[in-house]
């Protein structure tokens, strides 16, 4: 009796799989939709990480609209100027130029940045941000717990002594995960900016200056000394808060220099400035902080 | 007791008064996965009136035909019940994207999504399987195709009204002056709770 009713329960799944499979399979090759060889081709070229920092879904999407003309050949960010050659070349498109960028944290607080509360629960930016704002004084400034240095996917991030994350401009593609990651990315504490950017400003906040000042002893003050003493016209204080123009900045280092704050940086690739510089540690950062911990 | 008047009944009773998600909580990933904003919620509430009635119709026609003659229904409703409509979404997919792109696209990542979701299995097994049916209306031991279809539409419609319902107040907070402590995935909760009261509020009707 038992047998029999399992012979009938492994006849009946049985015939139900038989049946729903061979209807699929004969739906797979009667339903089949033609797809552009020139697809595959771009999709094997693109880097196939499903990144996302072209604002599409995936690599495979990505390359179905290059074919079909929606997308430009050179809208991958992770894959640069070499991906862009490749594909241009499948599709027989005229070369295209990358406006390659990369990642830049417009905040100096860390360890200098006044905190509100003892924060003692998951080391996680995003959790940290979601107790009444975070641990930090500030509203806009690094919370440190490193979520963009875990999200990183090109290992381009490492968070330093200060808490805060420091980006190597060698390794960083500007795919954005970080700016995305960070749940302060949306109101720019990681921006993407012209990888021939020189000079980064390490405030991003947009309250009233005195609480800035509360907040964090690098804070910018908008004292203007930037936008005076720049030779160039290339920096300007925007809503009591300075803001570089990429376009004209030369990345002379005036504005570095005269800074009460020290919150203006040298940043990315520039000549005769080493690595240590090179990755954003201001000139004098350390004295700063232990001033800020000791007050 | 009319038919017409039965098939209002086994309608209203779905949608309302026996809501999926608000008075049975059911298939509540969804409810707070794709309610951020009202166009991912339609194009979920829509995906999901679609697989429902095609899920329900097969499960229907396997359990009259093929589980219930055999005798093995009992036991081996979960893992065939799964197995038809893993595979039904699966052709309506390999269907949509060959007959109409329009409508493939439109539906997109949701179609998938759904195979798995518990709504749509317990709809479809209480459209199917006798004594799965708990609503207090003279049908017999089980529901006919017609009444099974009827009552899946009003299941899965009841489901659309509500988590469109909950996607338009959640847009409605964003803008709100909800406090820190409770910005964001506290207040959806608080939402819901209320949201799921006044559902609760419509049983007793027509004594249901």
């Amino acid at each position: 009796m038992d047998l029999v009713l399992i012979a009938k329960a492994i006849g009946a799944l049985s015939l139900i799989g038989l049946i729903t499979s061979s209807i699929l399979s004969t739906a797979a090759k009667r339903f089949h939709v033609e797809v552009d060889v020139r697809v595959s081709e771009v999709a094997a070229a693109l880097p196939g990480s499903n990144c996302g920092a072209c604002g599409r879904p995936s690599c495979f999407a990505v390359a179905e609209g290059m074919v079909a003309g929606e997308i430009e050949p050179n809208a991958c960010v992770a894959g640069g100027q070499s991906v862009a050659d490749e594909i241009a070349a499948i599709l027989g498109a005229a070369t295209c130029e990358m406006a390659s960028v990369i990642c830049a944290r417009n905040c100096g607080g860390g360890a200098n940045a006044t905190r509100v509360y003892e924060y003692a629960g998951v080391p996680s930016c995003a959790a940290a941000n979601r107790l009444a704002g975070g641990p930090i004084g500030c509203a806009y400034g690094c919370i440190g717990f490193g979520d963009c240095e875990r999200a990183c996917p090109f290992d381009a991030i490492a968070m330093d002594e200060r808490g805060l994350p420091v980006i190597d401009p060698a390794k960083c593609t500007g795919c954005g995960i970080c700016v995305r990651e960070c749940p302060r990315g949306q109101i720019q504490l990681l921006t993407l900016v012209p990888e021939a950017a020189p000079i980064v400003v390490r405030c991003n906040a947009h309250d009233k200056v005195k609480d800035r000042r509360g907040n964090c002893s690098m804070a910018c003050i908008a004292c203007k000394k930037c936008e005076r003493e720049c030779p160039h016209d290339a920096i300007h204080v925007v809503d009591m808060l300075a803001v570089v123009d990429y376009e004209k900045c030369t990345g002379c280092g005036t504005c570095v220099e005269v800074c009460p704050q020290k919150c203006i940086d040298f940043y990315g690739h520039r000549p005769g400035v080493d690595a240590v510089a090179a990755d954003g540690r201001g000139p004098d950062t350390p004295e700063v902080a232990s001033v800020s911990e000791g007050a | 007791m009319s038919t017409v008047s039965q098939f209002a009944l086994l309608f209203i009773g779905g949608a309302l008064i026996n809501n999926i998600l608000l008075t049975r909580f059911i298939g509540l990933c969804p409810f707070f996965g794709v309610s951020g904003n009202m166009e991912t919620s339609m194009g979920m509430s829509f995906a999901v009136v679609f697989v429902m009635m095609m899920a329900s119709t097969a499960t229907w026609v396997v359990w009259e035909f093929v589980l219930a003659p055999l005798g093995v229904g009992e036991f081996l409703y979960i893992p065939a019940f799964i197995l038809i409509i893993a595979s039904l979404v699966q052709f309506v997919e390999m269907y949509l994207r060959k007959a109409s792109p329009v409508l493939y696209r439109a539906m997109g990542i949701f179609l998938p999504l759904i195979t798995t979701n518990c709504a749509v299995l317990a709809t479809a097994t209480e459209s199917a399987k006798p004594g799965f049916f708990k609503l207090n209306i003279a049908v017999g031991a089980s529901l006919s195709l017609g009444q099974a279809l009827i009552y899946t539409l009003g299941v899965s419609v009841g489901f659309g009204f509500a988590l469109i319902t909950f996607a338009a107040l959640r847009e409605r907070l964003e803008l709100a002056g909800v406090p820190r402590l409770f910005k964001g995935t506290p207040i959806a909760f608080i939402t819901a709770g209320l949201l799921s009261l006044a559902y609760v509020g419509f049983s007793g009707w027509f004594g249901l």
